[in-house]
């Protein structure tokens, strides 16, 4: 009987693309465990995340990067993601570790796949696509806002000035690929 | 339409999915003496108003919370959103 060896790789692995005006990228290693605070236990919880990330947690919409690399992102009154480059399938366990028994920890990292998109024409690519307000007075730097994008469910975070990082599902991934690709040509 | 949410600013009402009638939140007691009664008021019955209607919108698209919102039902017009937790405690619970 032959043997058969099963590799694990995100569904964009490798994905990196350079358009006129806008770059395309699938961040490598990206880790997502998602934090919920407990009812009556949000204090305690948010204690905890500051003493582990040196970072109060965001109000929701807004994310925060740690000093060690984790982006901290506060998806709503009692959910936030913790997001970082983490390469061995143990997030959960970290996280976890870290913020001790204050949070309920879930591990999302193959459950969304990553897209970095940057460059000039970035935000006019993603104009077409987005029904958020993208106008830097309205999504500022480091806001992060969960909407949808070409029917697809999309968590959008403005990393810099003109750099986003889009999380969709892994399950779509290659129709989401398509929808940013086609948007970043139309645009380009 | 355009959803104002209490926590995330407005938000295209695509990114919703409508519930129908604020009284949703109201479950009647399953030990009252006239339980059956109040459970088919609670499960069928509905006012119809033409005017000013509070109801339930989850925003599945979003943070995934669900708001209380009162819109009228003539013009469409939203004059509040709350939280529906924030509406629960108010009354009591939570």
């Amino acid at each position: 009987m032959p043997e058969y060896t099963l590799i694990s790789a995100p569904p964009l692995a490798g994905y990196d693309k350079d358009f006129t005006g806008a770059a395309l990228k699938a961040p490598g290693d990206l880790a997502i465990v998602a934090v919920a605070l407990p009812l009556k236990g949000e204090a305690a919880a948010k204690k905890a995340i500051k003493a582990a990330y040196g970072k109060a947690l965001p109000e929701p919409g807004k994310s925060v990067a740690s000093k060690d690399g984790a982006r901290l992102v506060r998806l709503g009154q009692d959910a936030a993601f913790v997001i970082f480059t983490h390469a061995t399938p143990d997030a959960e366990a970290v996280v976890g570790g870290k913020l001790k028994d204050t949070v309920y920890v879930t591990d999302q990292t193959d459950v969304w796949t990553g897209l970095e998109i940057s460059g000039p024409n970035a935000r006019t690519a993603l104009e077409r696509i987005c029904p958020l307000d993208l106008h830097p007075a309205a999504f500022a730097v480091d806001d992060a806002y969960r909407t949808v994008m070409e029917h697809l469910g999309v968590l959008i975070i403005r990393t810099g000035e003109d750099a986003y990082l889009l999380l969709s599902a892994s399950s779509s991934a290659n129709s989401f690929l398509h929808a940013v690709e086609t948007s970043i040509t139309n645009v380009s | 339409m355009i959803i104002n949410h209490p926590l995330l600013g407005p938000r295209d009402a695509a990114e919703f999915i409508y519930l129908g009638d604020a009284c949703l939140i109201d479950r009647p007691d399953w030990q009252a003496e006239d339980a059956a009664e109040q459970f088919y008021e609670y499960g069928y019955l509905r006012d119809n108003p033409a005017g000013e209607h509070q109801e339930l919108w989850y925003h599945e698209q979003g943070d995934r919370s669900w708001l209380v919102v009162t819109r009228d039902t003539l013009s469409h017009k939203i004059t509040k959103v709350e939280l529906a937790r924030d509406v629960a405690v108010a009354r009591g619970r939570g």
